[in-house]
């Protein structure tokens, strides 16, 4: 009897269990179809369309954080289904691409094992498609002396302050100067700018702070623990300190930033502000959806890569037509479907691959490394200016940015491509190393 | 040091966040004086349904029956927890039992990271109709969704208050908070009991969590750790009195978002629940009142 008894509870958990699973898997179905047309084919990602890769493999390899409330894996699955399109698709002069994934939950050790595992028992020839609250940090020294130049999307200052990173995005100190910088063009007087507490702050800080100063606009710098419990009380804050002629400007993820507007608004404050305005995280479908109409026109999201709402380049259809087929089903799944992250995905895989494809013998770390090095003036489609890697001690590939704002569920075009200002130093000192590789506009 | 004028809102706000401290507190100190389980998984159960039930209103399901969805898996689940490990730690000491429940919420928490992801930049948001209807004090909204958080957290505290003192059940949860071994001799159904007591906590943990989900935010972390502030609350209320319980979540609320205009306190109010209950802790223990431990009394 009670051998049953356990047997039944057994059979309830696993049939509740399964239920739940089916849910959740519709419900996050269910909230990622803004995928737009996708009439592309993919077999525009490969030189042979339609005849699978055979050759030997090139090993390439990611870092990227997945721990709970931070996860950046649809970075790495986007490159992963763009590099899984090019193998389908002809591969690498005949050569699949192995794409192997390491994901850490922010403990360094872990981390530089991670490193080490790709290099020395995985043997990847170059690192492509990074995204880690502190992977730069604790790595960038080690893919010095082994020769990598990593392929990113940065977060941490090391990202964009040591020669062997380049990132396809600006990053949480240069996409909170677009947005700084697109409120102080709107003419505001005072601006709050709020962030998560954690590490780094001051690094973000700095960029809006010499912003606002050679403006002459007043600034208040908030920080928050995340997450944030108590949103009510933030958002009166933020609205008291910047009062009617000032702006808001949050940089939070969006769970973050979404629970933050949402309370201004059941508060009946969102006018109490001239604007509100956010870093790249806020520009996603997602967001805009939770938040209804009644934003917009008044939030302006900072967005580095090109909006995929309002944009159908032949290189956006392909990008859309690659998650279509290649990150919807599969362990490699790109959950949070179009948006910010996987468009870094797809950005990074595209340098990678048309920098491999570039190379003539062996794809050894040497020769993949210097082929990644060597990416210049690249048109990826999905950025205001060409990419560039090159031999700089800084690398902000990445300083031209749109704004987007909320349009019944989607982020459209509030403002095109707009240069980061060199008020920044960091962005300053990028520009005296660079040149004018930095600032080629693209083509389309 | 802000006017008065700048104090307001936050007076406003922190009743709010008091009423919600609350709801989740007076679960917490019903549960514990039937079973004498400090139950750290509330947040998370409710956390659970209420992204269960956003789930199913993601696939048209109607608003009121993922609502009952959520009521429904938050009271099974927890009823489960009770009757299945129940038992097996009754004798266990308090910190025992509490650390099992830890557990729970731990399974809990790594199943909502699974199956509810946030990576992509994915958000959620739970809207009930009542955010619709609000008017003003103090120069900003309140939503019926937060009053009616307040008004639930009175209501269950008259009616829990009630229901303990006047019922032949409510006696019988009494009874058995002073001693298990006794109250079963006495031939009291304590299985029965402890089962109607696991109920009552899950249900209210879902509706906490559909609650939590609307006025605070539909995630896993805030919502399965926001009852640590609860706790505080109970504390203070030596996890006996559900009115006190009450009133010391109010307060908590109240400190929390009147320390958060002061400039130099501002970056501190996450503390304030920690802080109060720590006092009142050093406080009670001073004068003998609080016992560690229900077989210690």
């Amino acid at each position: 009897m009670y051998g049953l008894m356990s047997r039944t509870r057994v059979i309830v958990a696993v049939v509740v269990a399964t239920g739940i699973a089916t849910l959740a898997g519709y419900g996050t179905a269910a909230a990622s179809t803004s995928t737009g047309s996708a009439t592309a084919k993919t077999s525009a990602c490969g030189t042979k369309p339609g005849v699978k890769a055979t050759g030997s493999p090139i090993r390439l390899g990611t870092i990227v954080t997945n721990q709970s409330g931070t996860s950046f894996t649809d970075i790495s699955n986007m490159a992963d289904a763009y590099f899984t399109c090019v193998n389908d698709n002809g591969g690498i002069n005949g050569h699949p691409i192995h794409y192997y994934i390491e994901t850490e939950q922010s403990n360094p050790a872990q981390i530089a094992a991670d490193a080490r595992q790709l290099v020395q028992t995985d043997h990847v020839v170059g690192v492509v498609g990074n995204t880690s609250i502190i992977e730069c940090s604790v790595d960038s020294s080690y893919w010095k002396s082994h020769g990598y130049y990593v392929i990113a999307s940065g977060i941490a200052p090391e990202c964009y302050g040591t020669p062997n990173y380049a990132d396809v995005n600006m990053g949480p100190r240069y996409s909170s100067d677009g947005a700084v910088q697109y409120a102080i063009a709107k003419g505001i007087k005072k601006i709050v700018f709020d962030q998560s507490n954690v590490p780094g702050t001051g690094y973000i800080a700095a960029g809006p702070n010499a912003l606002a100063a050679k403006a002459h606009v007043s600034i208040v710098q908030l920080t928050e623990d995340v997450p944030i419990a108590d949103a009510d009380s933030v958002a009166i804050k933020e609205v008291d300190d910047a009062g009617p002629d000032g702006a808001v400007i949050l940089n939070f993820t969006p769970p973050d930033a979404l629970v933050i507007l949402q309370a201004a608004q059941s508060l009946g404050i969102v006018d109490h502000v001239k604007m509100w305005g956010c870093s790249t995280p806020c520009n996603t479908d997602f967001l805009s959806q939770s938040l209804g109409k009644a934003w917009n026109s008044k939030l302006f999201v900072n967005a580095e890569l090109t909006p995929p709402d309002s944009t159908s380049t032949a290189t956006m259809k392909l990008y859309k037509a690659i998650y279509q087929q290649y990150g919807t089903t599969g362990p490699n799944k790109v959950s949070g479907g179009i948006g910010a992250f996987s468009e870094m995905g797809f950005t990074e895989a595209e340098i990678a691959v048309h920098a491999l494809e570039g190379i003539k013998g062996a794809y050894t770390v040497k020769s993949v490394n210097a082929a990644f090095k060597g990416v210049k003036n690249f048109e990826t489609g999905m950025m205001c200016q060409k990419w560039t890697y090159g031999s700089y001690p800084t690398h902000i590939a990445n300083n031209e940015d749109y704004t987007v704002t909320p349009d019944n569920g989607k982020m459209v075009t509030a403002q095109g491509c707009t240069k980061i200002s060199a008020v920044d130093p960091q962005i300053a000192s990028y520009r005296k190393h660079a040149g004018t590789a930095s600032l080629d506009p693209t083509s389309s | 040091m802000p006017s008065w004028q700048e104090f307001q809102p936050f007076i406003v706000t922190g009743l709010a966040l008091g009423g919600v401290y609350a709801l989740s507190g007076v679960g917490l100190v019903v549960l514990y004086q039937a079973t004498g389980v400090v139950y750290l998984a509330f947040g998370a159960v409710g956390a659970t349904g209420a992204l269960l039930a956003w789930s199913l209103i993601s696939v048209h399901v109607a608003s009121w029956l993922a609502w009952i969805v959520c009521l429904a898996f938050s009271g099974a689940l927890t009823l489960a927890y009770g009757m299945v490990f129940g038992p097996l730690l009754a004798r266990r000491t308090p910190l025992v039992k509490a650390t099992a429940t830890l557990g729970l919420l731990l399974i809990l928490y790594g199943a909502m990271d699974l199956l509810w992801t946030t990576s992509g930049g994915e958000v959620r948001s739970l809207t009930l109709p009542s955010d619709s209807h609000s008017f003003s004090i103090a120069g900003i909204q309140i939503t019926y969704t937060q009053l009616i958080g307040l008004a639930i957290g009175v209501v269950i505290t008259i009616a829990t208050a009630a229901f303990l003192r006047f019922t032949k059940l409510g006696t019988a949860m009494r009874a058995m908070a002073n001693d298990r071994d006794i109250t079963a001799t006495l031939g009291v159904p304590v299985r029965r009991v402890e089962a109607a007591a696991w109920l009552g906590c899950g249900v209210l943990a879902g509706v906490a969590g559909l609650l939590l989900a609307d006025m605070v935010a539909l995630d896993a972390t805030t919502l399965t750790f926001l009852v640590i502030s609860s706790l505080a609350a109970a504390l203070i209320a030596r996890l006996r009195s559900i009115t006190l319980t009450f009133l010391a979540a109010l307060l908590v609320g109240l400190v929390q978002n009147l320390m958060v205009p002061i400039p130099s306190l501002t970056n501190y109010n996450d503390m304030a629940p920690f802080v109060l209950a720590a006092l009142a802790l050093l406080a009670l223990s001073r004068r003998r009142v609080i016992a560690l431990s229900r077989e210690e009394v």
